[in-house]
């Protein structure tokens, strides 16, 4: 792809006034709350509510696509009786698939709600269904950390 | 809870389900204009399309 010319975050978010293209001063921020901790925040709320990180900059079309993206993969996956794994896991592979299926935040209560019965992959729909629900959290924490990054000024 | 249908797709249904989603939401996070949005979103599913097509051909032979 072309490299597209970097637009500055201000454009679209909430984030006091600055000059395009330059982060703003740290004291002009928030009067109690420096622009470090206001991003860890909205990373914070973007991993446990998909798309709230964005929505707390009012960057809406963004919210609503990882919302609806991470909640289709992961109720997908549920429904295609995915494994959803739990923090009892007997070896690395559990633990990194627990890692990544928290990464879906609430939605991990969900799918697991959607599970009353168990997974079942010994069919290729639960297969997919695990690879799903681990797309869904992965996918997540890339948005969480790109709504931490816009946060801070580091990303349009 | 327990009465809720388990979907069944097929291995293209998956795969299809998986590159949309997945490139709407790159696009949507890697791009800012309308029409960057679309053609990296256009890209990106060609590309999941394409390579993972290719992929699966390239396994037809150790699959037997």
């Amino acid at each position: 792809m072309d490299e597209q010319p970097q637009i500055p975050l201000q454009a679209e978010s909430t984030a006091p006034s600055s000059e395009p293209g330059q982060s703003a001063p740290e004291h002009a921020v928030d009067e109690g709350m420096s622009r470090e901790t206001r991003a860890l925040l909205y990373g914070a709320a973007g991993w446990l509510l998909p798309g709230m990180g964005h929505v707390l900059q009012r960057m809406w079309g963004r919210a609503i696509v990882v919302f609806l993206a991470v909640g289709i993969l992961a109720c997908a996956g549920a429904a295609m009786k995915g494994n959803v794994f739990t923090r009892d896991g007997s070896d690395a592979f559990d633990t990194l698939g627990f890692a990544a299926d928290l990464g879906t935040g609430g939605f991990y209560a969900v799918a697991r709600t959607m599970e009353p019965d168990g997974s079942d992959v010994s069919h290729a729909d639960g297969d997919y269904g695990t690879r799903l629900l681990a797309t869904a959290g992965v996918l997540n924490l890339l948005a969480a950390l790109h709504a931490y990054e816009a946060a801070r000024g580091r990303k349009a | 809870m327990s009465d809720l249908p388990s979907l069944q797709l097929t291995h293209f249904q998956a795969f299809l389900l998986f590159s949309v989603v997945i490139s709407v939401a790159f696009g949507f996070l890697g791009r800012r204009r309308p029409k960057d949005r679309i053609r990296y979103i256009l890209w990106t599913l060609i590309l999941f399309l394409v390579i993972g097509i290719g992929i699966g051909w390239a396994m037809l032979p150790f699959s037997r």
